[in-house]
C-alpha cells in the first residue's frame, strides 16, 4: 500500500527539490512569497486577504500530518473553532492586546488535541480520519449546548481585538491584516522548522514504514501524538486570527464541513508539499468570496467537482504539479 | 414498563436506517478497501428517487422498495466504473477524498434540481395508524422498517454463508490475506459490490422517506453518526456493522429519553469508550499493521 | 481592484511609513452632496443557495426592485434622488461570508442599506458592521431578539417577526382557545431556549400552564422517542419551535405517534408557507402557527401579491413582502430627508407610524428600532379547503401590533 503523499510527491523528489534548489533560488522563492504576502490587501480586498492568510496557514498545518504523517485529519475544525472561541472569550473578557488572545486560543487548541489525538493516533488510514471527524462533531454538540459561553447559534458576537491603543490596527481591517501578519508568518516558519528538523524525518520515515520505524526503536504512536498536537497548535493560531479578523465566531467554525473545507485546499494545492496549501487557500476563498457576489448559486458544484478532478487526474495538486514539472525539465 | 418498549421499537427503528447503510459500507470497504464518504449522499439519494418517482409516475413505497436500490445498484456501478475505480492502486484515503468530493457535487445538483425545502411523501395507507401490543400502540411504520431491516440483513448474511459469492466477498472482507493466498479472483466482484453497498444506502433512503425529511442535507449528519456507527462495529465485519447500527439507535432513543442533552453527545463517547477498550471495534480484527 | 503603488507602497509600508490612503477605510460619507455618488444603493445580502432560499432568496431581489419602481412611479420628478441601484450577494448561510460581504457592499459597492440577512450569527455580524460603518441596516430573515435586545444599535432595525413574536403569538392565543395544558418539544439551543422562556410566559399569561418541556438537540431527524416522551404527559396541546427540515421531520413523526387521533393539538412556532408549498398541505393539516403576514389576507396584501406573481410566477412569502415593504419605507424616508445621509434617514424612520400593504398598524419603535405591526394566528387547511395554488392558510386571529411584540421596556436595549 502506497502512502497517501509517495502517490503525489516522493520524499526523494522532495529532497532532489531541497538539494537541488540553489540557496540563490530558494531565497528567490522566499522573497516573492514574503512580497505576495505584503501586497495582498493591495490587490484583494483586506477582510478577504486576511481570510486568505488564515486559511493558509490553517491548511499548512493539515498538510503538516497529512502530507509527513500519512493522517488525514478530518476533525481539524475542532482546533481552528475551539482555538476561535477561547480567544474570542479571552478577548473579550481580558481585554489583553490580541497577540495574546491568539497564543491562549492556540494553546487551548494544542491541550484539546492530547485527548483526541491519543484515541485517534491508535488506528491509522481510513480510521483516523473517521474518528477525528466524530470527534470534532462531538466539539460542535457541546459548544451549540453550552450557549451561556458559546453564544449558542447566535454566535460569539462583538469580539474587539484591542492593539495597544492604535486605533488604525482595532478599526480599520487593512492595517489589521499588517499587524496580524506575523503571527500566521510565525506559523508558517514554525511548519517548515518541523518539517525539516531531525524530528521531521522521524515522521516521515514512519509515514513510509511504520514497522521499520518501530523496529529501530522509534515510539510511533508519541511521535504522531506530537504531530497532531504541534499541527492543532497552528491550527489554533490560524482561527484565532480569523475569529479576530471577523470580530465574532459562529458554531460553522467547529463544523465537520470547516475541516472539509481545509482538506480541499490541502489536496488542491498538494499533498505533502507544505506550500501547496497556501495557494489552495487562495484559490477557495477568493472562489466562495466571487461566487457569493456571482449570483451562481452553486459554490458545492464548482468545488466538488475541481476537487474530483484534481484527485482523479493532479494527485500532485497545483504545486506539486508544477514544482513536479521544474525537476523533470531540469533532468 | 411501556415506554421502554416503545423506546425500544422507536431505536431499532432508527437503527434500521443505521444497520442497513453501514452493512452497505462495510461491504464496499470488505472488497474494495475504500470508506465511501459519499454514502449519506446516496442514501439522500435513495429518498429523493422515491419522492420524485412518487410524484412524476405515482410509484409506491412498495414498488420504490424494489425499484430505487435496482437504480441505485446500476448508479454505484457506474460511478466506480468511472470514478472509484482508478484510485483503487493508491492510498485508500484517496478514494476518501474522492467520494468527499463527490457528496459536494451530488448534494448540490440536488438542491438545484429539487430546490431546498424538500419533498413531500405519502406513504401507502396501509402502513398507517398503530398496533396494539400489551395495551400500547406502536406505530406500524416503525414496525414495518424494523422488519425489512432485518429481512435485508438476514438475506445479505444467506447470502454470505450460503452462496459462492459470498464466500469470495466475505474471503475479501474479513480475510483479505486467506483470500489472496487461495487463488481466489476478488477483482471481477469489485464493481457489482459497490453497486450494492451503494444500493444498500438507497434502500434506507427509501425507507427513510415516509419518516422523515426528504432534502439534499438529509445526508449529511448521517453519514458522520454511520462513521460512528462502523468504528463501534468493526470495520471489516459484516456482523458488526449491523450490530453497530442497532446498537447506535437504541443509543440514540434511551439517550433522548433518559438524556436527553447529551443524546447526541452519547453516541460519541461510546466510539471513544471502544476505541480505547478495542481498537478494532466490537467485531473487528486487529489490523496487521497501525 | 485597487492597483495602488504595489510593490512600491508595499515596501514603503515595511519601512514604516502608514500610507493613509484610505484604503478600506468606509469612513462616513461626504457631508458636501446630499447623495454619495449621486445614487442610492440597496443590497440584498441573503441565502440564495441554501435553506432559506425558497423562503427569501434572489426573488427578494425583484421584491426590492418592485419598491424602487413604485417609488419612482409615485414621486415622479418630484424624486429627491434619480438613480436609485439594487445589489445582492449570497450569503450562503455562511456568517463569516456574509460579515465580509456587508462590509464590501458598505464600502466598495457603495451600499446604503442592507436588507434581509437570515441565519441569527450572520444578522448580529451585520448589525456590528452596519454600527462600525454607520449605514442602514433592515432585518428582515433573521429570528434572533438580541437584534432589538443586548445587540442593538442605532443603525440596525428589526422587521417582520422574531422569536418572542413567534412564541407569544401561539401560545396566547391557542391557550386563550382553550388548550390550557403544555408540553414544549423545543430545540436545544438559543433560539429554542428563548422561544421556551416566551412561550411559558404567554401560555400563563393565558391562563393555562406548561408541564413539562423537552429539549431535543439540533439537529436531529429521530423526534420519535421526544414525542412519546410529552405525548405521555397527557398534554392538551404540544407546541414546538423546530424550523425548517427539523420541523418537517417532527410533524412526520409526530403524524405517526398517534397523539393526532387522541385530540393533542400540535402548535408551531416557526413555519415558512414555502415550507407548505413544498411538502403539501396534507402533512401540516391543522397545524397552528404564528404568521407575520399572509399573501391571501385581504384585497391589498392580494393585489400586491397578484404583481409579485407576474415577476415571479409564484406567490410571495412573508420575507419578499417584507423586502419590499423595508426597501419602500428606506425609500420613502431618504425623500423626506432629502438625503442618504445615514443619520438623518435615521431620524426619520425613529417613531414613524405606517400603514402599508405589509405593515398594519406599523410603528418603527424609536427605544430599540422593533418594528411593530399586526401579525396573524393561521391555521394550515385541508387539502379539501384550498381553493388555489398557495392558498394554504386560514388565518384566525389578528394579534394586534402592541400586543404582538416584546415591550420596548423590556428589551435591554441601549442605543
Amino acid at each position: 500500500m502506497t502512502s497517501i503523499a509517495t502517490a503525489g510527491a516522493s520524499v526523494t523528489e522532495q529532497h532532489a527539490a531541497i538539494a537541488g534548489a540553489r540557496p540563490w533560488q530558494r531565497l528567490v522563492l522566499l522573497a516573492v512569497g514574503l512580497l505576495v504576502a505584503l501586497g495582498l490587501p493591495w490587490f484583494v480586498y483586506p477582510p478577504v486577504a486576511m481570510d486568505i492568510a488564515a486559511w493558509a496557514l490553517f491548511a499548512v498545518a493539515l498538510d503538516l500530518l497529512l502530507g509527513y504523517c500519512g493522517l488525514l485529519s478530518f476533525g481539524h475544525a475542532a482546533f481552528w473553532g475551539g482555538s476561535a472561541y477561547v480567544t474570542g472569550l479571552i478577548a473579550i473578557h481580558l481585554g489583553v492586546p490580541f497577540p495574546v488572545a491568539v497564543l491562549g486560543g492556540a494553546l487551548f487548541a494544542m491541550i484539546l488535541a492530547v485527548p483526541i489525538g491519543y484515541l485517534s493516533v491508535k488506528r491509522s488510514g481510513i480510521y483516523f480520519a473517521m474518528v477525528t471527524l466524530a470527534f470534532a462533531q462531538m466539539l460542535f454538540f457541546i459548544a451549540n449546548q453550552a450557549s451561556s459561553l458559546t453564544g449558542g447559534e447566535n454566535g460569539l458576537q462583538g469580539v474587539p481585538r484591542s492593539f495597544f491603543g492604535i486605533e488604525a490596527v482595532e478599526t480599520d481591517a487593512f492595517f489589521f491584516y499588517y499587524a496580524a501578519l506575523p503571527i500566521i508568518l510565525l506559523g508558517m516558519w514554525a511548519a517548515w522548522r518541523i518539517v525539516h528538523s531531525p524530528f521531521g524525518r522521524v515522521l516521515v520515515a514512519i509515514r513510509d514504514n511504520a514497522p521499520r520505524a518501530r523496529a529501530l526503536g522509534y515510539d510511533v504512536e508519541r511521535y504522531k501524538l506530537v504531530a497532531f498536537v504541534l499541527s492543532a497548535g497552528l491550527s489554533g493560531l490560524a482561527g484565532g486570527v480569523f475569529a479576530l479578523s471577523h470580530g465574532f465566531v459562529a458554531l460553522p467554525e467547529l463544523h465537520w464541513t470547516t475541516s472539509g473545507e481545509v482538506v480541499l485546499m490541502t489536496v488542491l494545492g498538494g499533498i505533502g508539499t507544505l506550500w501547496g496549501g497556501v495557494i489552495g487557500a487562495g484559490l477557495i476563498v477568493m472562489l466562495a468570496d466571487y461566487l457569493a457576489s456571482s449570483g451562481f448559486d452553486g459554490i458545492g458544484i464548482v468545488t466538488g467537482g475541481v476537487f474530483v478532478t484534481v484527485v482523479l487526474l493532479f494527485r500532485r495538486g497545483i504545486w506539486g504539479t508544477a514544482r513536479h514539472l521544474w525537476l523533470s525539465r531540469k533532468g | 414498563m411501556n415506554a421502554v418498549l416503545q423506546y425500544t421499537v422507536q431505536g431499532l427503528a432508527a437503527g434500521s436506517f443505521y444497520a442497513l447503510a453501514a452493512l452497505g459500507l462495510a461491504v464496499i470497504f470488505g472488497v474494495l478497501g475504500v470508506v465511501n464518504f459519499a454514502h449519506g449522499a446516496f442514501y439522500m439519494l435513495g429518498a429523493v428517487a422515491a419522492a420524485v418517482l412518487l410524484d412524476t409516475v405515482g410509484m409506491s413505497l412498495w414498488l420504490a422498495l424494489l425499484v430505487v436500490p435496482v437504480l441505485m445498484l446500476v448508479f454505484g456501478m457506474v460511478i466506480e466504473r468511472l470514478l472509484v475505480r482508478w484510485l483503487l492502486p493508491l492510498d485508500p484515503l484517496y478514494n476518501l477524498l474522492l467520494t468527499f468530493g463527490l457528496t459536494l457535487l451530488l448534494v448540490d445538483l440536488v438542491k438545484r434540481r429539487y430546490g431546498v425545502s424538500g419533498l413531500p411523501y405519502e406513504r401507502p395507507a396501509a402502513l398507517d395508524g398503530r398496533i396494539q401490543v400489551a395495551g400500547i400502540g406502536l406505530p406500524v411504520y416503525q414496525l414495518f422498517v424494523i422488519g425489512v431491516a432485518l429481512l435485508v440483513c438476514l438475506g445479505v448474511w444467506l447470502l454470505m454463508s450460503r452462496t459462492r459469492v459470498g464466500m469470495i466477498v466475505r474471503a475479501a472482507t474479513e480475510r483479505p490475506e486467506l483470500a489472496g493466498a487461495l487463488g481466489i479472483n476478488v477483482g471481477r466482484w469489485v464493481t457489482p459490490v459497490f453497486g450494492f453497498g451503494v444500493a444498500l444506502a438507497g434502500l434506507a433512503g427509501v425507507l427513510a422517506a415516509p419518516f422523515r425529511a426528504i432534502t439534499a442535507e438529509m445526508g449529511s449528519d448521517f453519514i458522520i453518526i454511520l462513521f460512528a456507527v462502523v468504528v463501534i462495529g468493526g470495520l471489516g465485519s459484516i456482523v458488526g456493522a449491523v450490530t453497530g447500527g442497532f446498537l447506535v439507535g437504541l443509543v440514540e432513543a434511551f439517550g433522548q429519553a433518559y438524556a436527553p442533552t447529551f443524546a447526541q453527545v452519547l453516541i460519541f463517547v461510546l466510539m471513544a469508550v471502544v476505541v480505547l477498550a478495542r481498537p478494532a471495534g466490537l467485531f473487528g480484527r486487529e489490523e496487521a499493521t497501525a | 481592484m485597487n492597483k495602488r503603488r504595489t510593490v512600491a507602497g508595499a515596501s514603503m509600508l515595511m519601512a514604516g511609513v502608514l500610507v493613509t490612503a484610505g484604503c478600506g477605510a468606509g469612513g462616513p460619507s461626504a457631508g458636501g452632496g446630499d447623495f454619495t455618488d449621486d445614487k442610492v444603493v440597496l443590497a440584498l445580502l441573503n441565502d440564495a443557495s441554501g435553506v432559506y432560499k425558497d423562503v427569501s432568496g434572489p426573488n427578494s431581489k425583484i421584491a426590492i426592485q418592485m419598491a424602487i419602481d413604485d417609488y419612482q412611479k409615485k414621486y415622479g420628478d418630484d424624486a429627491v434622488v434619480d438613480k436609485i441601484e439594487v445589489t445582492s450577494a449570497d450569503h450562503q448561510n455562511e456568517p463569516d461570508i456574509a460579515n465580509t460581504k456587508a462590509q464590501e457592499l458598505y464600502d466598495r459597492e457603495g451600499a446604503d442599506i442592507i436588507l434581509d440577512v437570515p441565519t441569527s450569527s450572520a444578522a448580529l455580524a451585520v448589525a456590528t458592521q452596519a454600527k462600525n460603518k454607520k449605514k442602514l441596516y433592515m432585518n428582515i430573515g433573521a429570528g434572533t431578539t438580541d437584534l432589538t435586545g443586548a445587540q442593538c444599535n442605532k443603525y440596525t432595525f428589526h422587521y417582520a417577526y422574531d422569536t418572542w413574536m413567534l412564541a407569544n403569538g401561539t401560545g396566547t392565543v391557542v391557550t386563550e382557545d382553550g388548550d390550557k395544558n403544555w408540553q414544549l418539544i423545543y430545540p436545544d439551543y438559543a433560539f429554542g431556549q428563548d422561544m421556551v422562556k416566551s412561550f411559558t410566559g404567554a401560555i400563563e399569561a393565558g391562563g393555562g400552564k406548561v408541564a413539562g418541556t423537552v429539549a431535543t438537540p439540533f439537529p436531529n431527524d429521530n423526534f420519535a422517542t421526544y414525542i412519546t416522551k410529552a405525548g405521555a404527559a397527557k398534554p392538551q396541546v404540544i407546541g414546538t419551535m423546530h424550523a425548517g427540515g427539523d420541523l418537517i421531520n417532527l410533524v412526520k413523526q409526530f403524524n405517526d405517534s398517534g397523539l393526532k387521533d387522541k385530540g393533542v393539538d400540535l402548535a408551531v412556532g416557526l413555519m415558512f408557507i414555502s415550507d407548505i408549498h413544498s411538502l403539501g398541505v396534507a402533512a401540516f393539516e391543522g397545524t397552528i402557527f404564528t404568521d407575520a403576514w399572509y399573501w391571501n389576507f385581504d384585497d391589498k396584501s392580494r393585489a400586491w401579491a397578484d404583481r409579485y406573481m407576474e415577476e415571479t410566477g409564484d406567490r410571495p412569502t412573508y420575507a419578499h413582502a417584507g423586502n419590499y415593504s423595508a426597501a419602500m419605507q428606506y425609500l420613502e424616508a431618504v425623500q423626506s430627508a432629502g438625503t442618504d445621509d445615514a443619520d438623518k434617514v435615521v431620524e426619520e424612520l425613529e417613531g414613524k407610524k405606517v400603514d402599508d400593504m405589509f405593515l398594519r398598524n406599523g410603528e418603527i419603535r424609536a427605544e430599540d428600532h422593533r418594528v411593530i405591526h399586526d401579525v396573524y394566528l393561521a391555521k394550515v387547511k385541508g387539502p379539501d379547503d384550498v381553493k388555489e395554488d398557495w392558498d394554504y392558510e386560514e388565518i384566525i386571529k389578528t394579534i394586534p401590533a402592541e400586543e404582538a411584540f416584546r415591550p420596548a421596556s423590556e428589551s435591554g436595549c441601549s442605543m
